[in-house]
């Protein structure tokens, strides 16, 4: 358990968060610099806050006003840091019987021969750090700060010093680890697909402030900034005017185009920001009669531009209307981007999945932004 | 050939040795202070320890001997309190040995810590080792080729060190003559052939320190 509210100005930056963390995984997710590792250096004591409280497992660690301050040593905080911060100088079993120094020998023997076995690291023992891959560097320093039996595990960037090819397989094994051990876990990461594979929570960073916390799929499909729409790559983000509301959708009219949406709050005659992500949009099968799902918001128009990105390919369309270089970014599969013989100055129908359309709650704040 | 006082050989290696070892303890806490805290008054202690680099030996030795002489306050509290006279003493000419040193100790020593990795320390504290342990197990270890460096550097320079001790420990044979002052002697009294064994002796002394030093020092990168 942590429950955590926090303020830290550094220099012209400054940190104001709050949040709580049970049993699961929390994901910090924002771009860099947005103070996500600041959040976990406040965590473990490595900075100390100008104000508020963390509270560990019921344990008050930092309170401004009661002018407690536990140092990191007393807050059993297990910190997993970007490069994993492995000591050169000393053995596997050295870095990880680091943090046992006030156990006798034996114990202490036993406890790190344990850490090695439960993250597989055996005969790699008198390795140096250097001598090690990647991904065995991460299992030594996951091993050493469990083997201290830390009240809240911190993991930052854990990823990102690795090989895309390992990454996958090593995500699920941290998964399965973290798994068995039931410990309250933040991970920072500013990566969209490690955050979403690895949390079913998220909480979105942007310039020391949190602009969503929730679900992951509430953060991807229904955004609550136009910031969080752009972080988790809701490319295609538009003004519109509210034209009617019914009881089923509300018909929204921009620049280049009209559509339905799936009905929220909102009036006639009022400014809405609403989106859409790239692969909720469809090209439309030409000559076959429209199921009913792809019939809403069917828009003609050309494709201007398109690149591979592997499974995926990305089209930039643009509606016959419009005068922009491109006014959608849709993504669809490699193969029904072969199978519909789709290219660059190829003219198609898309279609903008009603249910897919989310209207931006703060679109006033992100409008007075810009 | 005439016969050669070794004294001044036997003292300078004493004066350097201890002088040495003082700017050894004190310019390593120096280092760690200046490289890892943050304090008022960092920048100043900085320059301070770096100015007897740049200032002329005579400078220093004027500094010294105002100091310490036997009119300031501190020699007259030494002299009447303690019954200790350091001016012109070798212990006087150890105390200006380890002002020119220090700061290649220090500079040294300082830029060794700073290249170490800050999140090394901080997994070290949250992992629960005190500051003083993380020092020794982590700071002092890692630093270690920078330490040694500049140790062999300070060694080498409180060896040769000449203006500063002259003004302060004096030109005393038997007691207070050191090698670079006796060659200044030898020199001064035209005796060529002692100048020049003891230029050699001194030299040869000089670079086979700082030869096993740095061989001590070696191993494979990190």
């Amino acid at each position: 358990m942590l429950e955590l509210d926090i303020e830290k100005s550094l220099g012209d930056f400054c940190l104001q968060v709050s949040f709580s963390a049970g049993d699961n995984m929390v994901a910090l997710f924002g771009p860099s610099g947005s103070g996500k590792s600041l959040t976990l250096h406040c965590i473990a004591g490595l900075v100390t806050p100008d104000n508020g409280a963390i509270v560990i497992d019921g344990l008050t660690v930092f309170d401004s006003q009661r002018r407690i301050n536990f140092p990191p040593q007393k807050r059993r905080v297990g910190y997993v840091f970007q490069n994993y911060a492995l000591f050169p100088h000393l053995t596997v079993e050295a870095n990880i019987g680091y943090g046992l120094h006030q156990l006798p020998g034996h114990k202490r023997r036993s406890q790190v021969e344990e850490a090695i076995r439960r993250v597989r690291l055996e005969g790699l023992e008198k390795r140096l750090p250097r001598q090690l891959s990647g991904g065995q560097q991460q299992r030594v320093a996951l091993a050493r700060t469990l083997a201290t039996q830390p009240r809240i595990l911190l993991l930052d960037e854990p990823f990102s010093a690795l090989d895309s090819a390992v990454r996958g397989r090593l995500q699920s094994e941290l998964m399965q680890l973290l798994r068995q051990l039931s410990i309250t876990t933040i991970l920072v990461t500013h990566n969209l697909p490690e955050a979403y594979a690895l949390s079913e929570r998220m909480v979105v960073y942007d310039a020391g402030r949190i602009l969503q916390d929730g679900h992951r799929d509430e953060v991807l499909y229904k955004p609550r900034t136009r910031s969080v729409a752009r972080f988790t790559g809701t490319k295609n983000i538009f003004r519109g005017m509210v034209q009617s509301v019914e009881a089923e959708h509300v018909v929204i009219q921009s620049n280049a185009f009209s559509v339905m949406a799936p009905t929220q709050s909102c009036r006639v005659g009022q400014e809405v920001e609403f989106c859409i992500r790239p692969e909720s949009i469809m090209v439309v099968k030409p000559a076959q009669p429209l199921k009913e799902a792809v019939k809403e918001n069917l828009l003609d128009g050309v494709i201007v531009d398109q690149l591979p990105r592997g499974s995926v390919h990305s089209l930039y369309f643009r509606i016959s209307s419009s005068s922009q270089d491109y006014d959608l970014e849709i993504e669809v599969p490699s193969h029904a981007y072969e199978r519909l013989g789709l290219a660059a100055g190829k003219a198609v129908t898309v279609s903008l999945k009603m249910n897919a359309i989310h209207i931006i709650p703060e679109h006033r704040d992100a409008l007075r932004e810009r | 050939m005439e016969a050669i006082d070794l004294f001044p050989l036997y003292l300078s290696l004493r004066v350097a040795g201890i002088a040495t070892a003082i700017s050894f303890l004190i310019g390593i806490a120096l280092a760690w202070l200046l490289a890892r805290r943050r304090f008022w008054g960092r920048e100043i202690l900085g320059a301070l320890v770096t100015v007897p680099l740049v200032l002329p030996p005579t400078v220093l030795g004027y500094y010294l001997l105002t100091t310490i002489g036997k009119q300031s306050p501190v020699g007259r509290f030494l002299e009447q309190s303690l019954g200790i006279t350091l001016i012109f003493t070798w212990q006087s000419a150890v105390i200006a040995s380890c002002i020119v040193s220090l700061p290649l100790m220090v500079r040294t020593a300082q830029a060794s810590m700073e290249a170490i990795d800050p999140d090394l320390e901080k997994a070290a504290r949250t992992l629960g080792r005190s500051e003083v342990s993380i020092f020794l197990t982590i700071t002092v270890p890692l630093a270690w080729r920078g330490i040694l460096a500049g140790t062999a550097l300070a060694f080498a320079r409180a060896t040769g060190e000449f203006g500063a001790t002259l003004m302060v420990a004096g030109n005393i044979p038997g007691r207070t003559q050191t090698m670079a002052v006796a060659i200044y002697d030898a020199v001064q009294a035209g005796r060529l052939s002692l100048a020049n064994t003891l230029v050699v002796i001194l030299t040869a002394v000089t670079v086979g320190a700082l030869a096993i030093l740095s061989w001590a020092g070696r191993g494979p990168e990190r």
